[in-house]
């Protein structure tokens, strides 16, 4: 017992000498001492006879058994023989605790209870155990003894195969607390995500509302030129067809807007579709071009010729581009330089990647600044909350690709995004 | 007549506009196309939009005032700024109007831009 437990217990599910870098802890004299400091450890411990186990082990390894796993699947009989034969000798206060339980005594027993929530841990750590492994964790659910079920780290080290005792040792540590927080993190993200396109929507509104006024010019001046056509008397079908038909068309344009509009502002998980990055980058033009005319910039694209199709989520990649362009256009309008150009194209990879690439003319950025482009909420702008660019990073990468930024040795800075390419499995 | 807009959809529609109403229009998708054909005389009155690639209608307008001062222009925009407005005013636009426009109104400030050569719509 004195052994197993000041066992250095690695998270890692390796074999860890645990003289090599072992504190040589002095406990006194006294194991009185050493069983009280077990005892009140802030740490659920469980003492665990395996010689129940280990009888068993010994027989397959004379049979030849090798593949544990498989034989355990084809005897699930032996796992629930174990979780009998295999014995709680004694655990801590913190045990007693964490899976509230009135006394030690209501704990000591078949090791059988500890696997009642997910009954194929119990061959999990028998596989380990058979395999020879010093550890064995993961993360798991615990049924505690009132019903209830605690989210736990789940550890056992074993014993070691040269010691007489057959005594491991199972740890658990209570991650309820973590796990919820997570879950609040993950939530929070995902509420400042809708939130940061929702305020990006506001940015674009001017631009959306001057989108949409075009077809809207067309379909009024198209419907008054028909009631005209109407009121004379050498009306001409074909050119009221022709109206019409034009009415109807821009009437489809107007309405694309607003479903394009719709869906970047939906929050909607990301989609697995195959797409052409070149329509990707037209579409997201769109939500700029008013930008980019209000601020006189020069806008050059250069399309790939047709380029491998990559996988992923046509509003989330658009949003990547706009949120870009959007970028540059400020650093041009706030650098105040003489040029005034934005360059943007896309391109295939010799590794079979698709690249978009845009640079401004901008005043490009500090040396210092470099590395921290990406954070949330790092800006250099005075209206800015810093999380364009933190999205288009996360959106990059959730793709599987990557996104850098440098500055142009002939000034202004410079992104690249690169994705791979593939069909949608 | 001209009609300056880089948007296809606008162009026709305004073409047709003024054919019903008797007008002959040629249209042109930027400013430099008109600018590059330009010679005084050629065109009664010019329609034009304000943001496009390249000159903007705004530029456009004082281009014109320099080439031939007595030529009205009417400037139709999607915006709704109001410096937009009075920069098109003091260049000398003959009218500033906002996008979606009504025919009756465009056809209106025509028929004092054009003073005399055009007696306005068949029915009104």
């Amino acid at each position: 017992m004195a052994n197993a437990a000041s066992q250095r217990v690695s998270v890692a599910d390796q074999d860890v000498d645990p003289t090599a870098d072992r504190i040589s802890w002095e406990f006194g004299t006294s194991a009185e001492e050493y069983r009280k400091l077990i005892h009140y450890l802030p740490v659920a411990l469980w003492q665990v006879d395996t010689r129940g186990a280990s009888a068993v082990f010994d027989r397959l390894k004379a049979e030849g058994v090798t593949d544990i796993s498989a034989y355990l699947d084809a005897h699930p009989e032996l796992v629930e023989h174990a979780k009998d034969a295999v014995r709680v000798t004694a655990v801590n206060r913190e045990a007693v605790s964490l899976l509230r339980g009135n006394s030690a005594s209501d704990l000591v027993g078949p090791v059988r209870y500890v696997f009642s929530a997910t009954p194929d841990l119990a061959k999990r750590v028998m596989v380990a155990h058979f395999e020879g492994r010093r550890n064995y964790f993961e993360g798991t659910r615990i049924a505690a003894l009132d019903g209830t079920s605690v989210d736990v780290l789940f550890t056992v080290t074993y014993a070691t195969p040269s010691r007489a005792l057959d005594t491991s040792l199972l740890m658990m540590i209570d991650i309820g607390e973590r796990l919820k927080t997570e879950t609040q993190l993950r939530q929070l993200q995902a509420d400042f995500t809708h939130a940061a396109r929702i305020s990006m929507l506001g940015e674009l509104a001017t631009s959306i509302a001057h989108e949409v006024k075009q077809p809207l010019t067309a379909i009024v001046t198209n419907a008054e030129t028909s009631l005209r056509w109407l009121a004379r008397e050498d009306v001409s079908l074909q050119k009221l067809k022709q109206l019409t038909t034009r009415i109807i068309s821009n009437a489809r344009r107007a309405g694309d807007i607003v479903q394009r509009v719709r869906g970047m502002a939906a929050k909607h998980d990301p989609g697995r579709a195959s797409l052409d990055l070149n329509e990707v980058v037209e579409e997201a033009l769109l939500f700029v071009r008013h930008d980019i005319e209000s601020w006189s910039i020069d806008l050059s694209v250069r399309y790939g010729a047709p380029l491998p199709r990559v996988t992923g989520d046509r509003i989330q990649l658009q949003q990547v581009v706009v949120n870009l362009l959007v970028n540059s256009v400020q650093a041009i309008a706030q650098g105040g330089g003489l040029a005034r150009r934005i360059e943007l194209g896309t391109s295939a990879d010799g590794d079979g990647s698709v690249v978009f690439c845009i640079r401004d003319t901008g005043p490009g950025i500090a040396d210092e600044n470099l590395e921290r482009i990406f954070d949330s909420f790092f800006t250099t702008k005075d209206m800015g909350m810093g999380i364009g660019l933190a999205i288009c990073q996360s959106i990059v990468v959730a793709h599987g690709g990557r996104i850098t930024v440098s500055n142009h040795p002939d000034g202004g800075a410079q992104f690249r995004f690169s994705l791979p390419s593939g069909v949608a499995d | 007549m001209a009609i300056v807009d880089d948007d296809d959809d606008i162009r026709e529609a305004l073409s047709d506009l003024l054919l019903v109403v008797g007008l002959a229009s040629r249209a042109f998708d930027r400013a430099e196309a008109l600018l590059a054909e330009f010679e005084p005389g050629a065109f009664d009155c010019i329609v034009t939009d304000v943001k496009m690639p390249g000159i903007s209608g705004l530029q456009l307008l004082q281009r014109l005032r320099n080439l031939d001062a007595s030529l009205p222009v009417i400037i139709i925009t999607s915006d709704t700024d109001s410096t937009i407005r009075s920069r098109a005013l003091e260049g000398g636009a003959h009218v500033h109007l906002e996008k979606p426009i009504e025919d009756h109104v465009l056809l209106l400030h025509l028929e004092s831009a054009l003073a005399g050569k055009w007696k306005g719509p068949p029915n009104g």
